[in-house]
């Protein structure tokens, strides 16, 4: 199974581009090839059963995994190979799929540190702005620790909010948070994406998909399936066979 | 940096807690005698000890075993700058001390902080131990025989000695781990390094620079206890009893924060030389040591300065160190 062929820009400027990018856990390829360019301002869902390679995938783009082939754009800049810190300097923003919270430190202090290496001065007046938008302001002095499942995640995606990337990448923000929970995220991401900020989503929440993401990407065994909007892969006889077990 | 006002009326009343707290150590040597002057002197050099330790063990969460040897590596270089060979100044020889200890930390601590846990505590303590020999076999050091220093007895002068070098440690450390970028970085490393990596922080030279502050606090009080003992020896200033002392000190007070282990240092050392004075040697000071121990551990989680601050993070705060083991 090949991945579609898609179009990468020849400058390679896009806010995001992965060109065929390949990872390899000993004999297990968990991303196999992956091309995706994302454009400015666009949210991109990527979907795909257990194991498909979604999270390893995000690991390549943020430098949280070294990639085994293929190249890794960030708005322009190849950053494959690059360490971690550097790739998140360039503008890359992530949140892990089990909250990733300084745990010792309260909410506040989590938002600061978000913002060492950018506006320092400006942090504590962003920190409200964040903790505001993402209605955390009442546990702003509690310990990371003593949030909620739910607060644990807005306080992780209002973390990647304090460094202003360019690109955010979403693993499972709304997985198991209670509805007004999600539609805080909802909002955020609507208001973000106004901003011009790039977003590629992994998600399992299909209701979510359908009202955020402007394009869909299916992952399967490593490789993307399909391509398209939300009606596009509902409809598609591949995705149904990577989730449902279907034959094509 | 700027903060809200709950935050800075805190940094007010702690400030002005410190600031009543010198002057009333400053009056000190008026109102006790010289034995108990020196007792006391020997508490402000464990507990700066103790705060330099913390800020590797504590705020890093890297548990160091090998910090004996930058207390030797200050002590060896004030004395040998003291020979009469070279003949400098002891206060002249402050600033070298402690920039050898921080180069030796800065070569030490690129590759070992690398390392995770017990990997990076076997290194230290396999460094300090190198430096035990090293010390024992070349002749800068005088060999198993040690070195004198030109012995200057004043009591008072090695008392407020100790006084500055442990308030500038501990203001100086306070300063930097809740009000800079230094601090938030080394606290975010601590807790998660790949989401503090996430977010940009160059965690591999935040805990050498960590590592090398640490150092060099430690070597400061290494000078001055060379010039106030008068004598050294490879056991005396490089010995594993150094470091395990610091990191019992920093446990029993409170890991990884500010004034917990100046708690922890003061209630050992006083304990430390009332048994010593009442029984006559420091053997059975061991068993109710390791009683302390095992009773805050078991109930003081986070040390005895929860006792006045608080102990809900505690046992959070240790198992996340733990668990890089």
């Amino acid at each position: 199974m090949s991945s579609p062929a898609i179009k990468t820009s020849s400058t390679n400027k896009s806010p995001l581009v992965l060109e065929s990018v390949v990872k390899r856990f000993g004999g297990v390829t968990a991303v196999n090839g992956v091309s995706l360019e994302v454009a400015p301002g666009e949210v991109v869902g990527v979907i795909g059963p257990n194991g498909s390679g979604k999270s390893t995938l995000f690991s390549l783009a943020a430098g949280g995994q070294p990639t085994d082939g293929g190249r890794v754009w960030l708005d322009g800049v190849d950053v494959t190979g690059q360490p971690t810190w550097r790739i998140a300097r360039s503008g890359i923003g992530r949140t892990f799929q089990i909250p990733s919270l300084f745990d010792n430190m309260s909410v506040r202090e989590n938002l600061l540190a978000a913002a060492v290496e950018g506006d320092w001065k400006g942090a504590p007046g962003r920190a409200e702005e964040v903790a505001e938008m993402l209605q955390i302001t009442h546990v702003i002095n509690n310990l990371a620790s003593e949030l909620s499942g739910g607060q644990q995640k807005l306080l992780e995606f209002g973390r990647v909010c304090m460094r202003d990337p360019k690109v955010i990448l979403l693993d499972e923000v709304t997985a198991g948070v209670h509805p007004n929970i999600r539609i805080i995220i909802l909002d955020a991401i609507r208001r973000l994406r106004e901003t011009g900020i790039t977003f590629l989503i992994i998600e399992h929440d299909m209701e979510m998909v359908r009202e955020i993401c402007d394009r869909l990407i299916v992952m399967n065994m490593g490789e993307i399936v399909a391509e398209g909007t939300f009606d596009e892969i509902a409809s598609n006889v591949e995705v149904q066979s990577a989730y449902l077990g279907r034959q094509p | 940096m700027a903060s809200n006002p709950d935050k800075v009326r805190d940094y007010l009343f702690r400030l002005a807690a410190v600031v009543v707290g010198l002057i009333a150590l400053a009056f000190v040597p008026a109102f006790i005698d010289p034995y108990s002057l020196r007792i006391v002197t020997g508490a402000l050099m464990w507990a700066g000890l103790a705060c330099a330790w913390n800020i590797v063990g504590g705020y890093a969460g890297y548990i160091s075993f090998g910090h004996s040897a930058f207390f030797g590596i200050g002590a060896y270089t004030t004395a040998i700058l003291m020979q009469s060979g070279i003949g400098m100044p002891f206060l002249a020889t402050l600033v070298p001390s402690v920039i050898v200890a921080m180069i030796v930390a800065v070569i030490i601590g690129g590759p070992t902080m690398r390392l995770r846990g017990a990997y990076f505590a076997i290194a230290t303590w396999a460094f300090s131990e190198m430096l035990i020999q090293l010390a024992t076999v070349l002749d800068v050091t005088g060999g198993t025989g040690g070195l004198s220093v030109p012995a200057y007895l004043n009591e008072f002068f090695f008392y407020y000695t100790m006084l500055a070098a442990a308030a500038a440690s501990f203001l100086g450390v306070w300063y930097l781990i809740e009000y800079t970028r230094f601090g938030f970085r080394l606290k975010a490393l601590r807790d998660h390094e790949p989401a503090a990596e996430a977010m940009g922080i160059r965690t591999n030279l935040v805990k050498v620079q960590a590592f090398a502050l640490s150092a060099a606090i430690t070597a400061l009080f290494g000078s001055v206890f060379a010039y106030w003992t008068t004598f050294i020896d490879p056991q005396s200033v490089l010995g594993p009893d150094i470091t395990d002392q610091m990191v019992v000190m920093v446990l029993l007070g409170g890991l990884g924060t500010i004034w917990g282990p100046a708690l922890g240092a003061v209630v050992l050392w006083t304990t430390n030389r009332y048994i010593w004075s009442t029984f006559g040697d420091t053997v059975v000071y061991l068993p109710i040591l390791g009683l302390i121990i095992a009773m805050v551990v078991l109930f003081l989680p986070n040390g005895l300065i929860s006792l006045f601050v608080g102990r809900r993070r505690g046992r959070e705060l240790i198992s996340r160190i733990l668990r890089k083991f």
